[in-house]
């Protein structure tokens, strides 16, 4: 009861404390949701409706790659493929946005795009986003150096898409010069073997196909991926300097806030209050304290995630993801740092004499 | 009751007491008197406990000191301050964030807690006991200070410049109430520039430049 009391006497520094340790907590939190954010959206677009990947043998992103689309044809004839479908992923600048994703398909996958209104286009057409939808205002868009009529708009769930444009796979093809970025191929579930062991054996039978393609479960590309490898790795390390300088800064305040109530400690340990005592009630105070400023922060910060996705300017680009380890990790590791940032000083004060406590605390 | 031997201190290499010896019986009235910079500050601050001499020994009640290292060596020392000694500082020195009533919780021993009442009430302090030290006055807060230092009815009290701070009237109340204390056996020991404690000491000690007069 003692550390509370404190804490809530002490209000400007309690205030001090619990400012700091939210904005370290959130600064995690947002980089390492929005990163993982990212990858997930990205996932789900290649894992909806497939289960194995086409893409050019060698690249490095799918931005690059270029795959023949004849190679459908001969996909959709081996035994135990449900379907497949091409598509192609690229950036450009639409009407006034000055980058949006463009996404190009084959007829057979338009229906992933769940029309919200209008018809799906055909060549010299599009649908857009229902992000994009919202800041372009006209039957027509140019995109690029060409200018195609909107058929429709969609909702697919997925911020990039809902970002995007959805066009005709020839159209994008003459745009970015390419047959297709890759293909999808979504695996029937046969009897008498596992869906598992089908799609191993569909994985080996296409890779046969053409020697310039590259078959990988979906699963297996997106564990793999250089692109998601890269955002997790650069986005684990800006989020662990952020956190780290944030651990410090509380760390810091928390060493500060002790050295700066020696004359208390003094006064406690005069009183005849032992060593355990205050240490027990320090313990205490930084618990609570770092215990609530994470709560609040991970509101916040849940709050913030619920609301990036429907901020127009942002085109459903950003979007967070909070997993349940990260949330973990963050809470132990502000506890800890707070914990130790209170009991280190007040260990060192609890061997100095109590009279020079009181001393310093004066001077 | 209190046996000082060859007791010196350094602050860094400025000594400030000289191989003080002296000894105080139990329930003595002591007025431990010297100008600025004298050293008894410190020398109260060793007798209490509080502060470890640089060399020398002392005998406090049971506790039996062999210094510099000790007061440390004894188990339990927090608990010995707390059974046996009662402290009384110029500024007080409550904790802002208790109230009056915790402050002296915060101080008593668990079988002295229920007196908290009763000496907050001999002390004509009942009615301040959910206040915070902030929001009484000077004399009062001092008042509430006697009552922590008298709580556990300690063997012996150490006061420094105990009305260093407080008008003339409330300056008495705080010697009437360590005479009053000196009365039921406790012993008292005073370090003060105020000659008024002389009206209330039996035993004065002196010191001049950390040397016993």
């Amino acid at each position: 009861m003692i550390a509370l009391k404190a804490l809530s006497k002490n209000k400007f520094k309690s205030l001090l404390i619990f400012t700091s340790i939210t904005i370290a907590v959130m600064a995690i939190f947002l980089i390492s949701s929005v990163s993982q954010g990212i990858i997930g959206m990205y996932s789900k677009m290649i894992k909806t409706d497939g289960d194995i990947i086409i893409t050019q043998k060698g690249i490095a992103d799918t931005f690059f790659s270029n795959v023949d689309i004849d190679v459908i044809k001969k996909i959709v004839k081996i035994n135990g493929v449900k379907s497949s479908y091409a598509m192609i992923v690229g950036a450009s600048p639409v009407g006034n946005m000055p980058i949006a994703g463009i996404y190009g398909t084959t007829k057979n996958h338009m229906s992933h795009y769940k029309l919200t209104d209008g018809v799906y286009p055909n060549k010299g057409e599009v649908i857009l986003g229902s992000n994009l939808a919202s800041q372009i205002d006209s039957d027509e868009v140019k995109i690029g150096a060409k200018t195609f009529k909107i058929t429709g708009t969609f909702s697919s769930g997925v911020g990039f898409e809902e970002g995007g444009v959805v066009m005709n796979i020839k159209d994008a093809g003459d745009m970015f010069s390419r047959s297709a970025s890759f293909i999808l191929v979504s695996a029937l579930y046969p009897k008498g073997t596992t869906h598992a062991d089908n799609i191993d054996n569909l994985v080996k039978k296409i890779t046969t196909l053409n020697d310039d393609i590259e078959v990988k479960t979906t699963k297996s590309f997106v564990k793999e991926y250089n692109q998601f490898k890269i955002i997790e790795n650069s986005s684990l390390v800006i989020s662990s300097l952020a956190f780290a300088m944030g651990l410090m800064g509380i760390a810091s305040i928390m060493s500060m806030i002790v050295n700066s109530r020696k004359e208390e400690f003094g006064i406690m340990r005069a009183l005849g209050k032992s060593r355990a005592f205050i240490m027990k009630n320090l313990f205490f105070e930084s618990l609570i304290m770092s215990f609530s400023a994470y709560l609040f922060a991970l509101v916040v910060s849940l709050g913030i995630l619920e609301i990036l996705p429907h901020i127009e300017k942002l085109q459903g680009y950003v979007n967070g993801t909070l997993s349940f380890e990260t949330a973990l990790y963050v809470l132990v590791s502000t506890i800890i740092m707070a914990v130790i940032g209170s009991l280190i000083p007040a260990f060192i004060a609890s061997k100095t004499d109590p009279i020079l406590l009181i001393n310093q605390g004066c001077s | 009751m209190i046996k000082v031997k060859d007791i010196s201190h350094f602050y860094g290499d400025e000594q400030v007491l000289y191989d003080v010896s002296f000894e105080i019986k139990k329930g003595e009235f002591v007025f431990l008197s010297g100008s600025s910079g004298s050293g008894k500050s410190t020398l109260l601050s060793i007798l209490s406990t509080l502060l470890k001499p640089s060399k020398g020994e002392f005998l406090l009640d049971s506790l039996h000191a062999v210094c510099p290292s000790g007061i440390e060596d004894i188990k339990n020392i927090d608990k010995f301050r707390q059974e046996n000694v009662g402290f009384v500082f110029q500024f007080h020195y409550l904790i802002n964030y208790l109230n009056v009533k915790e402050n002296i919780a915060l101080a008593a021993l668990d079988s002295k807690k229920q007196n908290i009442d009763k000496i907050l009430h001999d002390l004509g302090i009942l009615d301040l006991a959910s206040r915070y030290p902030n929001e009484i006055s000077g004399g009062q807060r001092q008042r509430v200070a006697m009552a922590r230092a008298l709580i556990n009815e300690p063997k012996i009290i150490f006061a420094d410049e105990p009305t260093g701070s407080l008008d003339s009237k409330n300056s008495t109340i705080v010697y009437e109430l360590l005479a009053k204390a000196v009365k039921k056996g406790t012993t008292v020991v005073v370090a003060s520039h105020d000659m008024q404690v002389q009206n209330y000491a039996t035993k004065t000690i002196r010191l001049l430049d950390g040397k016993l007069q």
